[in-house]
C-alpha cells in the first residue's frame, strides 16, 4: 500500500487536558478515511495538528499526496514534516475544510475560493476576475460541482457554501482533504450529494479524511475507519470487514444501544399554540407563511425540512427573537405573542438555539457563567440585585455531572469546549429550567452517540412528566424517532402533519422536497391546526402504541 | 459580472443617500431662515450657497477630513478601529509646519508629516496589534498623545503654540507654470484660467493641487480595496480573519499595513490642512477641531465605500463652508454660536434617518493564528 499521510505517536497537549495521547494513523492514497470518536475524543485536535493549525507536543508528521516512499526496510524515507502554519499544509497538499466554515460572507464565491492566491493582471495592480471566474468554473465542471462564481457566500445554502470550502482546497492544489464533520449541517439528500462528490476526488487520486459521529456514514462513504476515544486511537478498521455495532463499542467503549424504544404518548391539554403566523427573513421576504399547530403537555412535536424553509424563523418567532407578520402565539392559554423572551423564559419556555455559538453560549465565558445565562434576573440566581456565584458555580457543576460535559471544569471557557461539549451544557442548562414547554432546534448537531442517546432519553422524560416539545431537526431519524406528530415544512408553510411512526422515508423525502406522495399517513387530526385554541384538553391521547425509533 | 453590478448598485445606493441628505439639509436650512428672516435673507442664502468662494472653502475644507476618512476606511475595513485619526491629523499638521520651516518646501512638509502620522500610526498598531489592547482606548491615548505633543513641542521649537510654515500651497495653475514646459504652462494654464472664470464650478480649476490629489487618493483607494488582492485581504481581515489565516495569508501583517497606510493618507491630510494656510494653530483643540472624527462620521456615512465617504465628507464640508459664509454676512437673526453648528446637526440628522452601515464583522476584535 501507498501511503499519503502517516501520523507518528502524535500528542498534543493543552493547558490541563491531553487532546491527542500518542496517536498513530495512516491513510492510504486514493481512499476515504473516516476519523470516528464522541466529543472531545480529539478529533479536530488531530486535524488541526495535521493542517498546521497546532504544532503537535510530540510526534511526526509524514505527508506526501503522491504516495510516501519508503525504504530497503519499509520504514519512511520522507522527512517528517514541521507545518508552522496552514500555509505550509497547503503548499504540502494538505487542504482542510472546517466544521465552522472559513468564509468571508459578504464576498462572492469566486473571491473566496481564490483568497490568498488571486491570479493577478498588470503586474500585480489588479486582480484577474475573468480569469478566477474561469478557474473557478473549470474546477466545478472537473468535479461536478454546481457553483455559481457570481454569488455572494451570505445567499447560499450550506451545502453549496461546503462546496466552495472544498474548491477553495482544490484550487490550492490539495490532494488530501480533511473534512471535519462535513454532514452535520447538510440534508440526508445533500450527505448524498457530498458522499459523490467524495467518490469522484477519490477516483482522481485525491485523499480524503472526513470526521464524524455517525456510524451509518463512515460505514457508507469510507474505505477505512479509525476511532479515537479520550484521545488515543483505539483501532483502525476496514469498513468492509466490520460493523456498526462493533465501531459503536470501540468508539463509547460500552455496548450502546442503537435503537431506542419510544413509549407511546399521553398527551394532555395545549401548551403552546401557534395561530396563523407569518413572518420575514432578514431580507423581509415572507419566511413563514400562516403556520398553524398546537403542541398539547406530554407530547412531541416534532418540524422536518430542508433547512431554509422557514424553520429558523418559525422558531425564533415562538421563542420572541423575532416578530411575526400576522398570527398569535399562545403558552397555556396566555397570548405571548408580544412577550419578550425573558417573559416567555419566565413563563416556562425553555430554547435550545441552533447557532450554539451565535446564541446559546457566550464563548469567552465561563461554565458557571454561561449557566446563569436567562435566570440571571430571577431568584435563585439574583439574590437582591446580586448575583449569588456560589450558587451559580454548583448549578455548573450539576450540570456538568448529570450532562457528561467534558472536561468537567465549571471554570473553563465555553470556547476551550469542543462543539460536542458546548451543546450537551446548553442542553443540560435549559432542561434544568423546569420548563413547561422546550423548544428544541437541532438539540444534538454536532452531538456524538453517547451523548445523543442520552439527550433523546431526557427530551422523552420530560415529555413524559407532561411537558410539550417542539422539536425542530434536519436530522430524519431524530425527528422521526422522537416525535408523536410531525409536521413537515415547505417554503415557510406546513405541509402536511404525518404520523412519524407510519410514514415511509420515501414520502417524507417528497414532503420535503414539496411534491404530494400518496396515501400519506396523516397525525391524529383531532389537534391538529388552529382550532385547537379552544381547548382541546379533553382529546384522547394519540393511539400509536407501538412507536419505535427508525434505525438511524 | 454581477459583482460589478452589485458594487455599482451599492455606490449607487450610497450616492443615493448622500444626495437625498444634502437636498434635505438644505430644505430644513432654508425654511428655517423662512420662517426666522425676510425673504432678502433666503436670497441671500441662496446666493451664498451658489457662489464660487463657497465651493472653493468646501474643497478646500474636504481635504483633510477625506483623507483622514481614506485612512480610516482601510484600518477597520482590516479589522482595527482606528479612533486616533484626530490625533494623527494633529501631528502631522505640525511635523508638515515644521519640516517645511527647515526645508522650505512645502513638498517636504507633506513628506513630514506623512512620516510622523505614520510612526504614531506604527504605535497604535503595536499596542493593538501586538500587545491586543483595546482599540477604542488606544485610539483615544493617540488622539491625546498629538494633542498634548504637537502644541508642547511648537512651544519647544517656535516659542509659541502657533506656527508659521513659511509657506503655503501653490495653486494648481501657479504649480503648472512653474513647471516651465511650454504646453503645460501656456495652453493648460490658459484653458485653467478661462474655466476658472465659470460662476459656481469655477472654484474647481483653481483649487490647491491637494485638492486633486484627494481625488486621485480616492480613487485609488476604491480601486485598491475593490480590485487589488490585498484590498480583499483587508477586507477579509475585517470581516473573517480566520478564513483569511486559513487561506494562507498572514492577517497580523494585513493589518499593519492597513494600519500603517491610515497612517500615511491621514498624514497627507493633516500637512495640508496646516500647510494650506501655512501655519499651525495649537490652541485648545488645535487647527483640526475634531476633523478626524468627523472623518470617522463620514466613512461610517459612506459605508466604507471611499466614494461615498467623500460625498458626505463634501456635504458636511459643504455645510461648513456655509456657515462661515453665513457668519461673515451675518444676515441671520439666529446668534452666531447656533449657526456653527449647522454642519454638525445636518451630521447627526444625517446619520439618524440614512445611516445604513454595515460594520465589519470582526472589527475591534484582537486576531491571533491558532487560537480556537
Ligand atoms: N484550544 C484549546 N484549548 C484548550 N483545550 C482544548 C482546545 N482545543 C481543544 N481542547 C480540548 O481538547 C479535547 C479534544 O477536543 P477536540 O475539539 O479535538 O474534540 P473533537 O473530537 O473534535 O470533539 P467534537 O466531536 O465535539 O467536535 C477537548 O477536551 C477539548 O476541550
Ligand atoms: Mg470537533
Amino acid at each position: 500500500m501507498t501511503e499519503a499521510v502517516r501520523l507518528d505517536g502524535i500528542t498534543k497537549r493543552f493547558p490541563g487536558v491531553v487532546a491527542n495521547d500518542d496517536v498513530t494513523l495512516s491513510v492510504e492514497r486514493g481512499t476515504v478515511h473516516a476519523l470516528l470518536g464522541e466529543n472531545g475524543a480529539g478529533k479536530t485536535t488531530l486535524m488541526n495538528v495535521l493542517y498546521g493549525l497546532y504544532e503537535p507536543t510530540e510526534g511526526d508528521v509524514y505527508v506526501d499526496g503522491d504516495g510516501l516512499t519508503y525504504d530497503d526496510e519499509g520504514a519512511v524515507a520522507d522527512a517528517p514534516r514541521r507545518f508552522d502554519s496552514p500555509r505550509d499544509a497547503i503548499d504540502a497538499g494538505v487542504g482542510m475544510i472546517h466544521q465552522h466554515f472559513m468564509l468571508v460572507d459578504p464576498m462572492t464565491v469566486a473571491e473566496n475560493i481564490t483568497l490568498g492566491n488571486e491570479p493577478r493582471k498588470w503586474g500585480g495592480l489588479a486582480v484577474d476576475r475573468a480569469a478566477a471566474r474561469e478557474a473557478v468554473l473549470d474546477l466545478s465542471e472537473r468535479y461536478g460541482f454546481d457553483v455559481e462564481p457570481d454569488a455572494t457566500i451570505e445567499d447560499i445554502g450550506v451545502g453549496v457554501q461546503q462546496r466552495v470550502e472544498i474548491l477553495k482546497a482544490l484550487y490550492r492544489g490539495a490532494e488530501i482533504l480533511i473534512l471535519d464533520e462535513p454532514t452535520a449541517v447538510l440534508t440526508p439528500q445533500e450527505v448524498e450529494d457530498l458522499f459523490e462528490v467524495l467518490e469522484e476526488l477519490t477516483d482522481a487520486g485525491k485523499t480524503v479524511i472526513f470526521i464524524t459521529h455517525k456510524l451509518g456514514e463512515a460505514l457508507e462513504a469510507a474505505d477505512e475507519v479509525t476511532v479515537l476515544r479520550d484521545g488515543k486511537n483505539v483501532g483502525s478498521v476496514e469498513t468492509a470487514g466490520t460493523t456498526r455495532e462493533e465501531l459503536a463499542e470501540l468508539m463509547v467503549g460500552r455496548e450502546v444501544m442503537l435503537e431506542t424504544e419510544t413509549p407511546p404518548a399521553t398527551p394532555g391539554a395545549p401548551t403552546l399554540t401557534v395561530d396563523g403566523v407569518s413572518a420575514n427573513d432578514e431580507r423581509g421576504v415572507t419566511a413563514v407563511d400562516d403556520v398553524s399547530f398546537t403542541v398539547r403537555e406530554g407530547e412531541v412535536f416534532g418540524i422536518a425540512g430542508v433547512d431554509g424553509n422557514g424553520q429558523s424563523e418559525l422558531v425564533e418567532v415562538v421563542t420572541g427573537l423575532r416578530k411575526p407578520t400576522a398570527g398569535a402565539v399562545a403558552l397555556e392559554g396566555t397570548d405571548v405573542t408580544d412577550a419578550s423572551r425573558r417573559a416567555r423564559t419566565r413563563a416556562g419556555m425553555a430554547y435550545i438555539p441552533e447557532d450554539r455559538q451565535e446564541r446559546g453560549l457566550v464563548m469567552d465565558f465561563d461554565l458557571s457563567e454561561n449557566g446563569v445565562l436567562g435566570s440571571q434576573h430571577d431568584a435563585p440566581f439574583a439574590q437582591g440585585g446580586r448575583l449569588d456565584w456560589t450558587y451559580a458555580d454548583d448549578h455548573a457543576a450539576d450540570i456538568i455531572e448529570e450532562y457528561d460535559v467534558r472536561p468537567p471544569d465549571a471554570t473553563a471557557e465555553a470556547k476551550s469546549l469542543s462543539g460536542g461539549n458546548q451543546q450537551k451544557f446548553i442542553v443540560g442548562r435549559e432542561f434544568a429550567r423546569d420548563p413547561a414547554c422546550i423548544v428544541a432546534s437541532h438539540p444534538t448537531r454536532g452531538v456524538d452517540i453517547g451523548s445523543t442517546e442520552f439527550i433523546h432519553d431526557r427530551l422523552i422524560d420530560l415529555r413524559d412528566e407532561g411537558r410539550a416539545v417542539l422539536l425542530v431537526s434536519s436530522k430524519l431519524d431524530e425527528v422521526r424517532g422522537l416525535s408523536d406528530r410531525l409536521a413537515v415544512m415547505y417554503r415557510g408553510r406546513v405541509v402536511d402533519v404525518v404520523d412519524p411512526d407510519e410514514v415511509t422515508e420515501e414520502q417524507l423525502g417528497l414532503l420535503m422536497a414539496g411534491e404530494e406522495p400518496e396515501d400519506v399517513p396523516r397525525a391524529d387530526p383531532v389537534a391538529d391546526a388552529a382550532d385547537a385554541t379552544d381547548g382541546v384538553a379533553g382529546t384522547p391521547p394519540a393511539d400509536d402504541a407501538d412507536a419505535e425509533v427508525a434505525d438511524d | 459580472m454581477s459583482a460589478d453590478l452589485g458594487d455599482r448598485v451599492d455606490a449607487l445606493g450610497t450616492r443615493g443617500t448622500v444626495a437625498a441628505a444634502a437636498v434635505l439639509a438644505a430644505v430644513l436650512a432654508v425654511a428655517g431662515l423662512a420662517v426666522t428672516g425676510s425673504g432678502d435673507t433666503v436670497v441671500a442664502v441662496v446666493a451664498l450657497l451658489f457662489s464660487k468662494s463657497t465651493l472653493a472653502a468646501a474643497l478646500r475644507l474636504s481635504v483633510p477630513i477625506a483623507f483622514a476618512a481614506l485612512g480610516g476606511i482601510f484600518a477597520e475595513k482590516s479589522g482595527v478601529i482606528n479612533i486616533g485619526l484626530e490625533g494623527l491629523l494633529i501631528i502631522s499638521a505640525f511635523a508638515g509646519v515644521y519640516a517645511t520651516s527647515i526645508t522650505g518646501s512645502v513638498w517636504l512638509g507633506v513628506v513630514g508629516g506623512v512620516v510622523a502620522s505614520t510612526l504614531l500610526a506604527l504605535l497604535f498598531a503595536v499596542v493593538c496589534i501586538e500587545f491586543r489592547a483595546d482599540q477604542i482606548i488606544a485610539g483615544l491615548a493617540i488622539w491625546l498623545i498629538a494633542l498634548g505633543l504637537a502644541p508642547f513641542a511648537s512651544q519647544v521649537v517656535f516659542g509659541s503654540k502657533n506656527a508659521s510654515a513659511g509657506a503655503t500651497f501653490p495653486d494648481i495653475q501657479q504649480l503648472l507654470a512653474d513647471t516651465g514646459l511650454p504646453v503645460v504652462s501656456t495652453a493648460l494654464v490658459g484653458a485653467l484660467d478661462a474655466l476658472a472664470g465659470v460662476p459656481f464650478l469655477g472654484a474647481l480649476f483653481e483649487a490647491s493641487p491637494m485638492v486633486y490629489l484627494m481625488f486621485v487618493a480616492v480613487g485609488a483607494s476604491w480601486w485598491t480595496l475593490n480590485r487589488t488582492s490585498f484590498g480583499r485581504w483587508v477586507r477579509a481581515s475585517g470581516e473573517n480573519p480566520k478564513a483569511l489565516d486559513t487561506a494562507g495569508v498572514d492577517v497580523t501583517r494585513v493589518r499593519y499595513a492597513a494600519v500603517l497606510l491610515s497612517g500615511v493618507l491621514a498624514g497627507v491630510g493633516g500637512a495640508a490642512l496646516s500647510l494650506s494656510l501655512g501655519q499651525f494653530v495649537g490652541n485648545g483643540p488645535t487647527m483640526v477641531n475634531g476633523k478626524g472624527f468627523i472623518a470617522i462620521v463620514t466613512y461610517l456615512l459612506g459605508n466604507y465605500n471611499p466614494v461615498g465617504a467623500l460625498l458626505s465628507t463634501m456635504l458636511f464640508a459643504g455645510l461648513d463652508a456655509l456657515q462661515l459664509g453665513l457668519q461673515g454676512q451675518d444676515v441671520l437673526a439666529i446668534p452666531q454660536s447656533l449657526v456653527r453648528t449647522i454642519p454638525y446637526v445636518s451630521v447627526i440628522v444625517v446619520l439618524a434617518l440614512f445611516g445604513r452601515t454595515r460594520i465589519p464583522e470582526a472589527a475591534g476584535e484582537y486576531y491571533e493564528s491558532g487560537e480556537e
